[in-house]
């Protein structure tokens, strides 16, 4: 044998010995414990509202299904986590992980077809119970492209976690002040110059992210339900409308009223220096969730400090204002393996025992009668539509197949930093928005 | 069986270097071809669908303004960060060599400490030094009564980028000064000590026989600028501003990321990465070339 033969036959020997060291000796994809026991596996995202909740969840719902494992991944960097086990075959059972997530893996999913159809889900009787859960979900919540997403009529997502949004503000300031909450723009720009005459900017936001409901919100007052799914749905000509541009000139107007610090903040780090503007009455209002309160539950605030929220203001005196409906979504991949349990799982997320074990970690799910147990500064938040005049507005902008270097969230919400420090006019943003919303209607399924 | 010298001696260093080759191509070797193929399909990343699209990712690319930012963003803080780091590093190391300063080994280790921190504390670190109103930055410049000096280092689209590469910076210094400084010190004393007595200045002896003897290090190092710059420019971005304000901080491989999870275009990203893959080889080589001089031996 000569020297190159050698060294080919010992090469290909530490091949064979390298894979065979990378390789698992268990099947990776079993779904059978040891003791015969089928094992369901949930990956769910570690939000505000922590991972002890979870093991509860797994506890109640095992001792409820005899023969099931709820085998548990919760993650604050869930995609980093479960991304690579995905790619190679490996998928949980359910997932809980919202839309509008920079990593995006939920919109992935939607857009590569690899979610389950749930319409079943919600004619299931809840196990433990004698209601489905149609019965017992909030009216509306399944009705929307966040868990319709290809408007077709089917279920991919089901509406979990879900907090109003809207304007956050001290409303002991307010009091202290006597100032009045705007109900219109046009007492919000003069609240803005009495403001300003006191040092206190009018706006600020944490990340222009979350202009997603804000923006959302603005439509639905300009131009109602139609308006904002056209806009959606990426209808031609419908950021060239009337309508839109009013929603756009009235976020270039809000850069007037702006705190000066809003933009060098406004980073995925810094964001909670813009948070604290609020707290240390430097501003006045900024958009946000419910979360923010445990959010900032830590941080030194003003005399007083007693946290308020209002619905986006209306465009005329007695016009309907709108406090967008921002929720979490479970689903089941389609590459998983125990289907039906991952269904009975979901459903079961709506038993009395699941909300209330949800609820205790500070968790409000769309369940008919919830908020009636919420207390305090909870309840006040959640009672936001209790008011006449303000309505729920929910939805998402409809899945396309992805489309390189398309993106409406960054062009519609991302470039706001640049309308709020003045290097973009709403003309020009205008342009942008529809260009790529024609891109993406092309790319519509 | 009988082998020859030279026969045990190649299947020695055969079954040595075996392992070693083989653990390159399956993580090093096979990937990148990988990368290479992924560039040409269109791809969300979890899907069995993927759909073989040739070159169109790369006709994309041509057209893509925001791609385009991003690459002007990486070019500038290429030429920055590697121009600024190699003067202030070769000065600072010309003087801690050369010159007898108190507490010299102090500003060796204050100078090192950067480079030992992780780029997410350095995020931290220049994020409140930056900050609008209280930062280290503009607190300074209102001591000095410099009021019309004070920016929004991190909100200004026109200087943002300036304000990445200066943390940048700030961490590569000190590396790349203990680098230099030990090359400066093995250079013989005589050479400096004839010099001195034909009357060279200082100034003349750095240019004449410091930088000509120390030249092979800074050509080695400035091929490893790019290739640092490029990854730690992506972690700091990542860190610092995510990109904003609207994308006037974006980075190749930060907008590389962005497509190919945050956008679902996975094979959009592989055709960035493919672009930087060549970009920085190239520029390496380029820079290799223009900076070859004879080797001076002492």
């Amino acid at each position: 044998m000569n020297i190159k033969k050698l060294l080919f036959v010992l090469a290909m020997l530490s091949i064979v010995i390298a894979l065979g060291a990378c390789s698992d000796t268990e099947d990776a994809n079993t779904s059978e414990a040891d003791d015969g026991e089928k094992v369901l596996k949930v990956a769910a995202l570690e939000s505000a509202y922590g991972k002890e909740m979870w093991h509860q969840i797994a506890e109640s719902y095992e001792a409820l299904n005899d023969g099931v494992k709820v085998e548990l991944t919760i993650e604050k960097n869930l995609e980093q986590v479960i991304r690579p086990k995905m790619q190679a075959g490996e998928f949980p059972d359910v997932l809980l992980l919202a839309t509008n997530r920079p990593e995006a893996m939920t919109e992935t999913m939607i857009k590569a077809n690899g979610l389950e159809k749930i319409n079943d889900v919600f004619e299931m009787t809840i196990p433990g119970e004698d209601q489905t859960v149609n019965e017992k979900l909030l009216e509306g919540f399944t009705d929307t492209l966040a868990t319709n997403p290809y408007a077709d009529g089917d279920t991919y997502l089901a509406p979990m976690f879900y907090s109003p949004t809207g304007l956050f503000n001290n409303a002991g300031l307010f009091k202290g002040k006597g100032w009045e909450v705007p109900t219109t723009w046009d007492e919000m720009w003069k609240l803005g110059e009495k403001a300003k005459e006191e040092g206190i900017a009018l706006f600020t936001y944490p990340t222009t992210g979350y202009f997603d409901t804000f923006v959302g919100s603005l439509m639905y007052a300009v131009g109602g339900s139609d308006f904002f799914n056209a806009a959606m749905q990426y209808e031609d000509g419908i950021w060239e409308t009337k309508e839109a541009e009013k929603v756009l000139k009235t976020i270039e107007k809000l850069a007037e009223y702006t705190h000066p610090n809003t933009v060098a903040n406004a980073n995925p780090k810094d964001f909670t220096k813009n948070q604290q503007l609020i707290l240390n009455n430097e501003a006045l209002f900024m958009p946000n969730g419910t979360w923010v309160v445990g959010e900032m539950k830590e941080a030194p605030r003003a005399d007083n400090f007693e946290w308020g929220i209002t619905a986006i203001p209306a465009f005329e005196e007695g016009g309907d204002r709108y406090a967008f409906t921002f929720f979490e979504q479970m689903w089941i991949p389609a590459k998983a393996e125990n289907k039906e349990t991952a269904k009975d799982f979901i459903a079961y997320m709506y038993s009395d025992e699941a909300a209330q074990i949800f609820l205790d970690s500070g968790a409000v799910q769309p369940i008919k009668g919830l908020t009636d147990k919420l207390e305090g500064q909870k309840q006040t938040f959640y009672s936001i539509y209790e008011d006449e005049s303000v309505l729920p507005a929910m939805g998402t902008f409809a899945s396309t197949k992805p489309v390189p270097g398309a993106n409406i969230s960054d062009v519609l919400y991302g470039q706001i930093d640049s309308v709020m420090s003045g290097e973009l006019t709403y003309k020009d943003w205008q342009a942008s928005i529809e260009e790529v919303s024609d891109r993406l209607r092309s790319a519509m399924k | 069986m009988y082998l020859s010298k030279t026969k045990a001696r190649n299947i020695f260093i055969g079954v040595c270097i075996t392992p070693a080759i083989l653990l390159f191509v399956i993580f090093m070797v096979i990937p990148t071809i990988d990368v290479f193929r992924m560039s040409l399909y269109s791809w969300g990343g979890f899907s069995n669908q993927k759909q073989f699209v040739g070159f169109d990712n790369f006709k994309f690319l041509w057209n893509d303004m925001d791609f385009i930012q991003s690459f002007q963003n990486s070019i500038l803080l290429i030429v920055i960060v590697a121009l600024v780091t190699l003067v202030v590093a070769v000065f600072f190391a010309a003087i801690l060599t050369k010159e007898r300063i108190i507490g010299g080994n102090f500003f060796r280790v204050i100078f090192y400490i950067p480079n030992i921190l992780s780029i997410v504390v350095i995020a931290g670190i220049f994020s409140a030094v930056y900050a609008p109103s209280n930062g280290l930055l503009n607190s300074v410049f209102a001591v000095l009564n410099l009021d019309f000096w004070q920016q929004k280092w991190l909100g200004n689209q026109q200087i943002v980028i300036y304000s990445v590469a200066g943390a940048l910076v700030w961490q590569a210094i000190g590396y790349y000064m203990v680098m230099y400084m030990s090359s400066m010190a093995s250079i013989p004393a005589s050479y400096y000590e004839a010099a001195s007595l034909e009357g060279a200045s200082p100034f003349r002896q750095f240019f004449d026989i410091t930088l000509p003897l120390i030249w092979n290090n800074i050509r080695t190092t400035l091929t490893f600028y790019i290739i640092s710059t490029v990854n730690l420019s992506f972690l700091l971005v990542t860190a610092m501003t995510g990109g904003g304000p609207d994308g006037s901080t974006e980075v190749f491989l930060s907008y590389m990321y962005e497509q190919a999870y945050g956008n679902s275009t996975y094979g959009y990203g592989m055709a960035i990465g493919v672009v930087v893959f060549l970009f920085s080889f190239a520029l390496a080589a380029i820079i290799s070339h223009i900076t070859k001089r004879d080797v001076l031996e002492y």
